[in-house]
């Protein structure tokens, strides 16, 4: 039923959409922290996927099951063993590779969870407003204030050993709250633009409105902040790990720390305990410097501060 | 005010109680026998019986949920598996630990973070500033636990200044004749470590946030007017734009609360500072159930309560605000 | 002699795309006790040559030529430290309320007391406190209010706060910028009125910067109309109004609504003020102009007196 006005139009704002976009990337790259953040980014991405090489070299560079035979306890860096071994003979280096493959893992879907979570209930309480308004949001303060690292400890508890998946769907579960208030402020404001007032009077129903009306609207901002969610999915995985709750099926930079930490071998292996925490350290940092970039992408206001200065 | 800070604690009360019954719920829904869970199998047959009947059960399951709720008011927890007695009387001893190390922590944070904040937006773009900045991205992402091990590899293994773990030396405390100052100083020499962490990741949030509320602060127009007054630049920045950029930091620490008490919890473990976050860890290892509900439903307390305080803070503050 | 002296002043900000000259040969002086009101668009450098008088230029602005002579002073040279003295002491500011201008953690009676005893470090806080008890009586604000928090005044309110605050060290000068924009009509007009008796009771020199000609004609001994950072047509308040003969003061007045008199059509003024980064050879307004000619993009245009004190800038009238 379209007709030839409508297709122009949309092509116009798909036009629009693309300068835009253009346009917020010059700014984005533009940005130091941006930059820095994104190369980071790059650099662990090649680790994760470079974490499939090893094992194909030889099974003993396997990062959980291979074990070098001539090796019996933790021995520093060397050519066969480029970052050394841990205490039963397993190469470090893979190691390190594959917890880059669960970071990304972990952070990314869960962090990508909790957003579409986040997004839904933010919409939801804007959109309807009222009682429900009010419950959601309630419970958004609620479930804000709780340490997640410790709640899903304490799920841990009731419910045994979790796997991977579990502890993404808990930090998912528990980290919503802050991209619902985002998504909630936003759809408020939407609420009150004509256009939704048309297609209201248009006839078009609820699920409607917020689908194809508030949702494309809103959801650019919840995407950028996901790597803020990213962040503290990471960081909750490691300590949860590192605690000795992780899932004991993967490797993780967090597990390899609980390693170095339990076996003992902190004061004699630096080669062991220095790089996965610099791994952490550094992807949160990278993460976090992305972040601030696209807030700056997003709020230009601060964009027109940093050019004064 | 009075009104206010009653409704707070209201609201506590409420999410307590939710949080009480989401346990007990789960509690019975996950595998395992709640007695066999709940009760030391070393006990006497009289003693578990006892305890059974204390803990109701042996009711049907909505008697049970009325005597849970009960029992956790009064702060009848159960008892310990591990260590054979009342939980309570285990936790009420690790609580003042935890106090001390955490708020000791998130003071000295936010008093560093917010007086270094103000002074890198005051020389934005200077080479303090940028030194700050860096400084505080990079410590603010470290990873808690790494740099907690980190730190005692360097201070207490390899230089050996301070010691490796724990709260007080046996030597000190069990000595008839030591008073209180050096008692104290035995803690304070022990607290180094773990404080340290916690400030080194702490601090650097609220200098970022203190930076950018001073940096938009400044650009007030009562800035300019206390400009025009002829008031000393000093005088500006800490009578004018310092208690106003206050405000959002204040909010950001209540909101990083939660943040702050994981990573205490993490800190105590690693340290084996003996406070309630490293009794819930060491819990859930031991599979001591009846501990680990008790320290979560303290600390989340603890975190609830902490809220309120920096809420009544907040509108101490701020005079636009008075409920 | 007069109490302020502006000679040939250039203003201008150092910006991404090259030196903004915001003011551009601006003379104008005050006698004592005389008030001047200073209009135009906003962008015209009205407010610059405000800040400029009182020291006060953000970091990427500075007087690129001429200078500023308050009482025998040249403040255009002063060091920070001397004019810090200068500030509020002798020259004062009235801020616009809306303008967010009082603190809002801070107690009124505590912020003017401020500005008196940092100038007068002998005067303890009684002394101060009653010293502020006085400038609300002379304001109007009631007494009980003297401690309340700014959000707790009305707009009215904190304005004769400010006002109050502009009082408290009797300046010389107070430089009054859009002080009753965002005031409702009769506030304003009360506002005004006492402001014009404040001055001639206490003999204060005024600059009174504003968009709005009527006001400022209701309100001032002279009026200087600024375009594009120039000063081109000065003279006597009536004069100005009521026989404006440049064409960019013709409109302005012509583009407020007048509650008397004759009903007329508003005119807005069609087009933009020129931008400022580069050089403009002829006259800024020949863009915007009825009168334009082809020597006026060409030549600057000249001062020509068209009747006592009166002086326009412009070869055509």
């Amino acid at each position: 039923m379209e007709n030839k006005t409508v297709q122009i139009l949309k092509a116009k704002r798909r036009a629009l959409w693309r300068q835009r976009f253009m346009e917020n990337w010059r700014v984005f790259m533009r940005n130091p922290l941006g930059r820095i953040g994104m190369s980071l980014l790059v650099m662990f991405g090649l680790m994760a996927v470079c974490s499939y090489i090893p094992p194909m070299i030889d099974p003993m560079y396997h990062p959980m099951t291979g074990v070098d035979p001539k090796v019996v306890s933790s021995v520093g860096p060397s050519w066969q063993h480029w970052l050394g071994t841990d205490f039963m003979g397993r190469d470090i280096f893979s190691q390190l590779l594959a917890g880059a493959r669960v970071a990304f893992l972990v952070g990314v879907s869960a962090a990508f969870m909790s957003v579409v979570l986040g997004t839904a209930v933010g919409m939801t309480a804007g959109y309807m407003g009222r009682f429900t308004d009010t419950a959601l949001m309630r419970l958004a303060d609620m479930i804000m204030v709780l340490p997640t690292l410790l709640v899903v400890l304490m799920l841990a508890a009731l419910f045994g050993q979790l796997s991977i998946w579990m502890i993404v769907l808990m930090i998912a579960l528990f980290r919503w709250p802050g991209v619902s208030r985002i998504i909630r402020a936003q759809t408020l404001s939407l609420k009150q633009r004509p256009f939704i007032d048309a297609a209201r009077v248009s006839g078009a129903s609820h699920l409607r409105i917020i689908f194809r009306h508030i949702m494309p609207n809103v959801l650019p901002l919840a995407f950028l902040y996901m790597t803020f969610r990213v962040t503290s999915a990471i960081v909750i995985e490691a300590g949860l790990a590192f605690l000795g709750f992780g899932d004991p099926g993967t490797v993780s930079w967090g597990m390899m720390l609980q390693w170095v930490w339990k076996t003992g071998y902190m004061f004699q292996a630096p080669y062991w305990l220095l790089p996965p925490g610099i791994c952490i350290s550094l992807i949160t940092l990278s993460f976090y410097m992305l972040g601030r970039a696209m807030d700056e992408v997003l709020d230009p206001r601060l964009r027109d501060e940093t050019q004064a200065g | 005010m009075r009104k206010y800070v009653l409704k707070r604690l209201a609201q506590v009360m409420v999410i307590l109680f939710c949080i009480l019954t989401i346990l007990f719920v789960l509690f019975r829904l996950a595998p395992g026998d709640p007695v066999t869970r709940m009760v030391d199998p070393e006990m006497t047959p009289e003693e578990s019986q006892h305890l059974i009947e204390q803990l109701g059960l042996d009711q049907p399951i909505w008697k049970q949920y009325l005597i849970y709720l009960k029992n956790c008011s009064t702060g009848e927890f159960g008892y310990s598996i591990h260590y054979g007695e009342p939980v309570a009387k285990v936790i009420w001893e690790k609580l003042p630990n935890t106090i001390l190390l955490f708020t000791t922590a998130v003071l000295l944070s936010a008093m560093v973070g917010i007086s270094w904040g103000k002074i890198a937006a005051w020389r934005k773009g200077k080479a303090t500033d940028l030194g700050m900045t860096i400084a505080a991205l990079v410590t603010h992402t470290l990873f808690l636990p790494w740099l907690a091990l980190l730190l005692v590899w360097i201070f207490a293994y390899q230089l050996d200044w301070f010691p490796i773990t724990g709260m007080v030396s046996d030597e000190v405390w069990l000595d008839p004749d030591a008073g209180f100052f050096t008692k104290a100083a035995d803690v304070l020499y022990h607290m180094v470590l773990p404080l340290t962490t916690l400030f080194l990741i702490h601090f650097g949030s609220y200098l970022l946030v203190m930076r950018s509320s001073m940096l938009d602060t400044l650009k007030e127009d009562y800035i300019l007017l206390a400009r025009a007054k002829g008031l000393t630049e000093r005088d500006i920045r800490n009578k004018h734009a310092a208690p106003n950029a206050w405000l959002p930091v204040v909010t950001s620490v209540g909101l990083s609360l939660a943040f702050s008490i994981n990573g205490g919890a993490l800190t105590e473990t690693v340290f084996s500072w003996p406070g309630i976050g490293r009794e819930l860890v060491f819990a859930v290892s031991q599979n001591d159930y009846p501990l680990a509900q008790a320290s979560f439903m303290l600390i989340s307390t603890v975190v609830l309560l902490s809220n309120v305080v920096v809420d009544v803070l907040y509108a101490y503050l701020d005079p636009r605000i008075r409920y | 002699m007069a109490l302020l002296t502006v000679e040939n002043l250039g203003i201008g900000y150092q910006t991404a795309k090259g030196l903004l000259k915001a003011v551009d040969g601006v003379n104008f002086s005050l006698e004592p006790g005389r008030s001047l009101g200073l209009v135009g668009e906003s962008g015209c450098g009205k407010t610059t040559i405000g800040m400029a008088l009182m020291g006060l230029l953000p970091p990427n602005g500075r007087i690129t030529e001429g200078r500023i002579v308050l009482d025998g002073v040249e403040i255009s040279t002063l060091p920070e430290d001397e004019l810090r003295k200068v500030r509020w002491n002798e020259v004062a500011m009235i801020f616009q309320a809306a303008m967010n201008a009082l603190n809002p953690v801070k107690r009124i009676s505590a912020q003017i007391m401020e500005a008196i005893q940092t100038h007068r470090p002998d005067m303890d806080d009684d002394a101060a406190l009653l010293r502020v008890e006085g400038l609300f009586n002379l304001v109007g604000l009631p007494l009980e209010r003297l401690h309340d928090f700014p959000h707790q005044y009305s707009g009215g309110m904190k304005q004769r706060a400010i006002i109050a605050m502009a009082l408290a060290l009797n300046p010389k000068l107070v430089i009054a910028d859009e002080p009753t924009t965002a005031l409702d009509v009769i506030v304003q007009d009360q506002i005004l009125k006492e402001t014009k008796q404040l001055q001639s009771q206490f003999n204060i020199g005024i600059i009174f910067i504003s968009h709005d000609i009527s006001i400022v004609a209701d309100v001032c001994h002279d009026i200087g109309v600024m375009y594009a950072g120039q000063l081109v047509e000065s003279g006597p308040a009536e004069e100005v109004f009521f026989n404006s003969q440049h064409p960019y003061t013709q409109a302005l007045v012509s583009s407020f609504p007048t509650l008397a008199g004759p009903k007329t059509k508003l005119a807005p003024i069609p087009g933009e003020p020129p931008n400022l980064t580069g050089t403009i050879p002829g006259c800024r307004f020949c863009d915007r102009c009825p009168k334009d000619t082809a020597s006026c993009k060409l030549d600057h245009p000249k001062w020509q007196q068209v009747g006592p004190g009166h002086h326009v800038l412009c070869d055509h009238c």
